[in-house]
């Protein structure tokens, strides 16, 4: 019975996959991606693997489809004769002049998917880390297994990872050219908007509080916590509290910069005491991963917040520019 | 490899540069290029003090945590990883230099650019990250690192060509990473380990192994821009600002090739076939010979230096099937490994030096003409004799004439080839060679021509045009310490070793 | 066939359909789309593995690397994006011109 059900969910997140990038469409495209997200994150669940499903829904699924919605408003609606007029040449010229390069790339990537599938298919068994992770879990001041990987065995490569989620709004500021972060206009008008704004935050707020504090024994961390609250930015940019403009400049380069820089500070203070980076003394690692995370997830909110406001403001920079011719 | 002495320096080559990245975000356009100078010069400093420190104590190690690995990450400085960081280190702050005086005298046109110096830090950080990993999974991470940092370095200009080819650039950085981490699944699922040093000792052959080395190469190749996966990196590379094309060009791409090589070194030994080899090193020729020939059809100045470079990474593959032996030769029979190994390291630093002068010397030119179409270079010694001197020293280094470091690695690639009996590489580094004499001569040919005109140069900070300059006498100084870096390296696991192939024909072989 | 397989061999294909699609679709965003199937591929490999590892609990280190993974993997979709959109809001191109 397992067995089926696990084979329909391949199935379907295949299928999905595939319609996304074959979808004549492209808002049909994202909400199949969107869709294959959700999909994933059921997959994840049937594995055993719910840290996984919440980071899966939360930001792949969740964080990424919002910016890919955002983007639709640039793609999607605007000047579709032009699009549709670029589609058809492409067609034109697919059907005429490549036939054979195109049946060689097929083939080829046939081959491909065979070859890989027979690796994964005799695939040894390596016996995996669970056990040593087990004989050490007591050591490493948490109860929940990923979280003491995360935060403690393989603290480092966590650290790097906020490293990427702060040069990639490096980038994303990068993109956008010498235009800075712009404090934008007059708060939205919607007022059933602002309702469901002044709603969710709380809510969010506290549910993010709930799933970091809970990251110790079960499911949950900074990085599921830290996306909700970027939800809770995203909201307020959204409903016209772009708060990440109207703070003071050091205090949001404060909360971008203070999970990342509290984590290496704190290595480097154990590190000079004579122990290695991000070495921890059993005793106290509970409480130093908790505040850890809590500070983590505040620079993952704030730059997931900011990475949203400046996508969204290309969009409007492509607007005005649309009124303007 | 847990025994080895332990030492604080791997956390702080990572962890300095990201303090001071970070600490940089708090000031303005003006504040960042300082703390981003300083910043370069401490990373300098202490790269520097790390390798002295091996040269005294040998390959140390930081186990992070303090969990042994496979549980654990252990970072290492091996000679070969402290070669690397200090070619990071020394061209890095020449380019930091350049960057200094680069973007206030642009200033007026580009606000400063403040994000040069915090990206450039992050960079430096994850280039530093990724020769001291030993963990197959933390070089995915570090690879992120640097290739989110550098297309975003790519695309600060704003213009659109750089922005078309910084997604081109982006976009196969994400391939190139997800092919390497389903080779990392694929390892991980089959030995439950991503230590590299366990790695070595526990994998087997197999068809799962066969396949995690075609998608980790693959992945690798990609990212390194090795043939056919070339495409993305002339647009990229000729785009962006003249500080950024020298440090992409002359330090990054070489990020790709350190794992390749490790891998291929260290981990893929059981798997790997005579006709593996001979396959990548095809690859490296055929782009050699593309390369150069490209390089010799472009009219613009920065388009030729950025070929150049798809063709100069060609001859760092040519290295991998001297590597790997034929079967029934042993590692101590055969004798062209030194030569080889020499070649490969001796390859990937004067490309870096002449490379980065080269980039920095055309930023120079487009400075003072505002464009860089190589036919104003007229009379270029007339008008600025130093970038002149530059750009025909880095063109004599890539050609490989003596006395320059890049003679020195292709006189030991052909001394390797030969020894080896590998003869049909010959031909193909003579040709490159040529060609590549045939570009630079042409350049020269132009900077003595005498002038029209219509070409007037601008006056140019000469301090620029010195850093450009002792670039490339840089590309020829080091042949001096040759004796002291063979030996040095010599006392490293992997260098002077090869692969003697255990299977003869198909994955099965040995059973 | 076991759990793990099926998912580990539905990796493998999703694997190929990202690498397959990075390089056939024209669209930036499809393209974008893509490299994230191809790290969905990548990622259900690594957690079916972990699946297959279980003991009381199912191996923490993949499911750790796979939290790491897709953040790295969103933050480099998110820049991406923001490429695609400056480059269609300064030309209306919404693909490579030149590609071959």
């Amino acid at each position: 019975m397992s067995l089926i059900i696990d084979g329909l969910l391949a199935i379907l997140a295949i299928y999905l996959a595939l319609q996304s990038l074959l979808a004549p469409r492209l808002t049909q495209s994202v909400f199949l991606f969107f869709a294959f997200g959700l999909a994933l994150a059921l997959a994840w669940i049937r594995l055993a693997a719910v840290d996984v499903a919440i980071t899966e829904a939360a930001i792949a699924a969740g964080f990424l489809g919002v910016l890919f919605l955002d983007a639709l408003r640039d793609f999607a609606p605007r000047i579709p004769a032009k699009n549709e007029a670029v589609q058809k040449q492409y067609s034109k010229s697919q059907t005429k002049s490549l036939f054979l390069p195109r049946l060689t790339l097929w083939a080829g990537l046939g081959l491909f998917l065979l070859i890989a599938l027979e690796a994964v298919w005799k695939i040894p068994e390596g016996g995996g880390l669970t056990a040593a992770a087990g004989t050490l879990l007591p050591e490493s001041g948490v109860e929940n297994p990923v979280t003491a990987v995360l935060l403690n065995f393989r603290a480092y490569d966590t650290w790097l990872e906020m490293g990427v989620i702060l040069i990639g709004l490096l980038a994303v500021f990068a993109a956008g050219g010498k235009m800075a972060y712009r404090k934008p206009g007059v708060a939205s008008q919607d007022p059933l908007l602002r309702q469901v704004i002044l709603f969710f935050t709380p809510v969010l707020f506290l549910f993010g509080a709930f799933l970091l504090y809970i990251g110790k024994t079960g499911p949950g961390g900074a990085f599921q916590a830290g996306v909700l609250w970027g939800a809770i930015g995203i909201l307020l940019h959204l409903g016209g509290w772009p708060f990440i403009a109207l703070m003071p400049r050091w205090l949001g380069q404060l909360l971008l910069t203070v999970g990342l820089g509290f984590f290496l500070v704190l290595g480097f203070l154990f590190m000079a005491a004579g122990g290695a980076l991000f070495e921890y003394p059993p005793a106290y690692a509970g409480i130093l991963i908790l505040i850890i995370e809590t500070l983590a997830a505040i620079s993952i909110a704030a730059a997931l917040s900011a990475i949203f406001a400046l996508l969204n403001q290309i969009g409007e920079e492509a607007d005005e520019i649309e009124s303007t011719t | 490899m847990t025994h080895l002495p332990t030492s604080s320096f791997p956390a702080l080559l990572v962890g300095l540069p990201i303090l001071l990245a970070t600490l940089s975000l708090f000031f303005g356009s003006k504040g960042r290029a300082v703390v981003g100078l300083a910043g370069s010069l401490l990373t300098t400093a202490l790269s520097l003090i790390a390798i002295a420190e091996v040269t005294r104590r040998g390959t140390v190690i930081h186990i992070l945590g303090g969990w042994d690995p496979p549980l654990g990450i252990l970072l290492r400085i091996d000679p070969l990883a402290a070669v690397f960081i200090g070619m990071l280190a020394l061209v890095g702050v020449f380019i930091s230099l350049y960057a200094w005086w680069y973007f206030r005298v642009r200033e007026a046109d580009t606000g400063g650019l403040p994000q040069f110096w915090p990206l450039w830090l992050f960079l430096w950080a994850g280039m530093n990250g990724l020769f001291l990993s030993n963990d197959l999974f933390n070089l995915f991470v570090t690879l992120e690192v640097v290739g989110i940092s550098a297309v975003a370095l790519a695309v600060l200009s704003g213009k659109t060509t750089a922005l078309t080819a910084g997604l081109r650039y982006l976009l196969a950085a994400i391939t190139g990473s997800m092919a390497y981490l389903f080779g990392v699944a694929l390892i991980y699922g089959s030995t439950g380990t991503l230590d590299i040093s366990l790695l070595g000792q526990v994998l087997e052959p197999g068809a799962t192994t066969t396949f995690a080395l075609l998608v980790i190469t693959l992945g690798l190749m990609i990212k390194m821009a090795g043939f056919p996966f070339h495409f993305w990196l002339p647009p990229a590379h000729s785009a962006a600002l003249a500080p950024v094309s020298a440090l992409l060009s002359a330090l990054v791409v070489k990020g790709a090739f350190y794992i390749l090589l490790r891998l291929w070194m260290e981990v893929f030994g059981v798997s790997l076939t005579y006709a593996a080899g001979q396959l990548i090193g095809v690859a490296g020729a055929v782009a050699v010979i593309w390369g150069s020939w490209q390089a010799f059809m472009q009219t613009s100045l920065k388009l030729i230096v950025a070929h150049s470079s798809v063709a100069q990474l060609g001859y760092l593959l040519m290295v991998f099937p001297l590597l790997i032996l034929a079967p029934g030769v042993t590692t101590d029979s055969a004798d062209w490994l030194s030569p080889a190994w020499t070649a490969g390291i001796y390859q990937v630093i004067s490309h870096a030096f002449a490379k980065a002068s080269f980039f920095l010397s055309a930023g120079i030119i487009i400075m003072a003409l505002g464009h860089d179409r190589i036919e104003s270079l007229r009379n270029l010694v007339g008008n600025m004799r130093i970038t002149a001197m530059a750009i025909g020293l880095a063109g004599v280094s890539l050609i490989g004439l003596p006395p320059s470091g890049g003679f020195m690695a292709k006189w030991m690639l052909l001394k390797g080839i030969f020894l080896s009996g590998q003869w049909w590489w010959a031909p193909v580094v003579l040709t490159g060679s040529l060609l590549t004499a045939g570009y630079v001569f042409m350049l020269l040919r132009l900077a003595f021509a005498p002038a029209r005109e219509m070409d007037t140069f601008r006056p140019v900070p000469k301090s620029l045009e010195v850093v450009a300059l002792l670039l490339a006498i840089g590309s020829f100084l080091i042949v001096f310490p040759a004796d002291f870096l063979i030996q040095f390296l010599e006392s490293s696991a992997v260098f002077g070793s090869g692969i003697e192939p255990i299977m003869e024909g198909g994955e099965y072989g040995n059973n | 066939m076991e759990t793990y397989q099926i998912y580990s061999l539905t990796s493998a294909v999703l694997f190929v359909i990202g690498i397959g699609g990075v390089f056939i679709t024209r669209h930036f965003i499809k393209k974008i789309i893509a490299t994230m199937i191809m790290g969905g591929g990548v990622f259900l490999s690594f957690v079916s593995f972990a699946e297959r590892d279980a003991l009381t609990f199912a191996d923490p280190v993949p499911h750790a690397l796979v939290i790491t993974g897709i953040v790295v993997a969103v933050a480099s979709a998110a820049f991406a994006l923001a490429l695609a959109r400056r480059i269609y809001q300064q030309t209306g191109d919404i693909s490579f011109s030149n590609d071959k």
